[in-house]
């Protein structure tokens, strides 16, 4: 067992269920998609990216722009969510977290990408 | 540049992993701390502010608490993200700082810059391998004439002189070996700017190494590389593209020239020196037993030819005395062997050891015994340049001089090498007789030389050879002055290259064909003006019959309907 890709698959899979955590629930309903989700989803997208940085094969290239695009996509969701409260100084409504949980839906597209490549990667090494 | 990012990022990865747990525990917990509001109610801060918390708190900013005063227990969570944070940053800056000073980081940045720089080159270049004695005053040379250089050498103390040295453009310097092939592409030698590349390494391996390198990857470029064992010349010799200067037999041969036909020599030494310059007064080398001091490369080339000339010689060497004829003793340098090669019957005396000391010591010696021998001198080092010159010997061999000449002759005016070796090959007569037409028709100060083409493609020559009708064009149409056709250039003809026919001194009246190539040597106004026949349209015509042909189709026309 190599500790290096137990912990690469960890945070992999581990940003795509966080991901997938905020994403599920009713679109439009406030209650079910709760911030403190979204931070993590955030952090361990980051920390998933930096993990894919300095690989230089072509599979390490596009593992690293999946991971980008997810953190992109969930930090303009975060910036969605902020704006609204603190510039716009409204409530988050209905209309607000439909915009945030598509943008994290897009982010669970490219997670859900991250963990194809892994797959792929395991099963063609085939060790 | 990409090596440099992906070393950038590699470093990167632990110390940013670190900050980004430090950021997720603090800002985490912060948010997750019960807080008072400015009404008194429970609720804690949101992940937003308690970022912005964080964000001035870990970076030692501190703009207080926002947007409420804290609790105790949100102060004892910012009291330990503040040391946990600060441990995070200093990790963070201190691996930055560690790859800002690493040996391999600073390498490959100063690659990256190199091939930067090198690849934004937009003007003719020439890549020099090797920054040696022979180096350094081969790209003084080359700047002068107004090339670009780009530098490759393995020593970074000598690789740091191109930065001391004046140059009018300052060269791209790279320290590493030429022998690789990476290094080769990013030196530019597939640019379409790069003129050539000249290897000048201090060991023929490498020098081979590089040529054949250069030759595979950029088939089209003019290679020039130093030999000085014959093995290697011959190696590179038959791999093929590659010019080779052996500086040794280079110079062995010259004075085999010398002994046989001085004329050839003096007309050589003339065409390549510096514009301007006198005839050289060439010393006629004497025939009779010759002395070697020294028999390493330089005096076995030097006898090898004195073999082919049937001239008796004698020579010592410290180490070399492998010899079955007895013409080569084992001996120091010192007086008594001296006298054992039979100094006192001797004409000439070559100084030939690789020491400039045992050198000087032999010409005083054989001088002491024979006041007036003919010394051939050796200089080894630049810094013994003044005692070696002070020796006043009749002929002297720097090896750098002899590069710089043999470079600059390939690199230049490849055709003006060309002729000099058909000169090699041809008599005394020819030789006087080339000197006295320059004499005549230019002067008595060295000629530039260039090669005229006769491309149909240039407007000028498409003009004089299928737009015109009337007398042949010849050579003498050429020489003529294109402002007023009777005067005449400062120019003479020296050689005129068909296909692979060669003729040397050819006939004023020689009449051209498309695509001849005519060696010409004279000033510089002459150059200039001869480039018209080149790129200006009906100059010739203009020439042979003093008329101006007409140039648009219309008039054309309405001269034939005359």
């Amino acid at each position: 067992m190599n500790l290096e890709k137990v912990i690469f698959g960890f945070f992999i899979i581990f940003a795509c269920t966080l991901n997938f955590g905020f994403f599920i629930g009713d679109i439009e309903r406030v209650e079910l998609h709760h911030p403190m989700e979204l931070f993590a989803a955030v952090v361990v997208n980051l920390i998933a990216t930096v993990l894919k940085f300095g690989d230089r094969t072509q599979l390490g290239a596009t593992h690293l722009a999946t991971s980008l695009v997810a953190s992109f996509q969930l930090l303009a969701a975060s910036m969605v969510w902020v704006w609204q409260l603190y510039v716009v100084r409204g409530p988050v409504d209905g209309h607000v977290i439909s915009i945030v949980v598509s943008l994290s839906g897009g982010a669970l597209l490219a997670n859900l990408f991250s963990v194809i490549l892994l797959l792929g990667e395991t099963i063609r090494q085939g060790r | 540049m990409y090596d440099v990012l992906f070393l950038l990022l590699r470093r990167f990865r632990a110390p940013l992993i670190t900050l980004i747990v430090v950021y997720a525990i603090s800002v985490g917990g912060l948010a997750l701390i019960p807080g008072v509001d400015g009404e008194g109610q429970v609720r804690p801060l949101s992940i937003f502010h308690a970022f912005y918390v964080m964000s001035y708190t870990a970076t030692t900013i501190g703009f207080g608490e926002i947007p409420y005063p804290f609790t105790d227990a949100q102060r004892l969570w910012v009291t330990f993200s503040i040391y946990l944070s600060v441990i995070g940053w200093a990790y963070t800056l201190g691996s930055a700082i560690t790859l800002a000073n690493d040996m391999t980081f600073r390498a490959l940045l100063a690659r990256g810059v190199f091939k930067w720089r090198v690849g934004g080159i937009a003007e003719p270049f020439y890549v020099l391998c090797g920054y040696g004695q022979s180096g350094a005053r081969l790209a003084r040379a080359l700047d002068r004439l107004g090339n670009r250089l780009v530098i490759v050498e393995p020593d970074a103390i000598r690789a740091a002189r191109t930065a001391i040295q004046d140059f009018a453009t300052s060269p791209l310097t790279l320290v590493s070996d030429a022998r690789l092939a990476d290094v080769l592409e990013d030196c530019g030698i597939r640019s379409p700017h790069c003129l050539g590349l000249i290897a000048l390494a201090g060991e023929d391996a490498v020098n081979q190494a590089i040529a054949i390198g250069a030759r595979v990857l950029s088939p089209g470029l003019q290679i020039v590389a130093r030999a000085k064992s014959e093995g290697a010349r011959i190696n590179l010799e038959s791999f093929g593209g590659v010019e080779v200067i052996n500086p040794f037999t280079t110079f062995a041969v010259n004075v085999g020239i010398g002994l046989r036909a001085p004329a050839i020599l003096q007309l050589e030494e003339w065409l390549t020196a510096a514009p301007g310059s006198p005839c050289p007064e060439v010393p006629p080398v004497p025939r009779g037993r010759w002395v070697l001091v020294g028999f390493g490369r330089f005096g076995s080339a030097l006898a090898a030819m004195l073999d082919r000339e049937g001239i008796e010689w004698r020579a010592f060497d410290p180490l070399n005395h492998d010899d079955r004829e007895r013409r080569l003793l084992r001996g120091d340098f010192i007086e008594n062997v001296l006298r054992d090669a039979g100094i006192a019957e001797a004409d000439v005396l070559v100084a030939g050891a690789d020491v400039d000391a045992v050198n000087l010591g032999a010409t005083t010696l054989a001088r002491r015994v024979r006041p007036d021998i003919f010394v051939v001198i050796r200089q080894n080092h630049m810094q013994d340049r003044a005692l070696i010159d002070a020796a006043d010997a009749d002929l002297k061999f720097v090896q750098s001089d002899i590069m710089i000449h043999e470079c600059l002759q390939v690199l230049k005016t490849p055709m003006l090498g060309r002729f000099l070796a058909e000169l090699r090959a041809a008599d005394e007569a020819l030789a006087q007789a080339a000197i006295d037409r320059v004499r005549a028709e230019v002067g008595d100060g060295a000629p530039r030389a260039w090669t005229f083409e006769c491309d149909v493609l240039q407007p000028g020559m498409f003009g004089a050879f299928f737009q015109r009708d009337g007398e042949p064009f010849r050579i003498a149409h050429l020489a003529a002055d294109p402002t007023a056709p009777p005067e005449r250039l400062k120019v003479a003809a020296l050689m005129l290259e068909r296909g692979g026919h060669r003729q040397l001194l050819p006939a004023a009246d020689t009449a051209l064909k498309p695509a001849d190539r005519i060696l010409f040597v004279g000033d510089a106004v002459a150059q200039r003006l001869q480039r018209r026949y080149l790129v200006e349209p009906g100059t010739i015509a203009w020439v042979c019959s003093g008329k101006e042909p007409p140039r648009s189709l219309i008039f054309r026309w309405w001269r034939q309907r005359e």
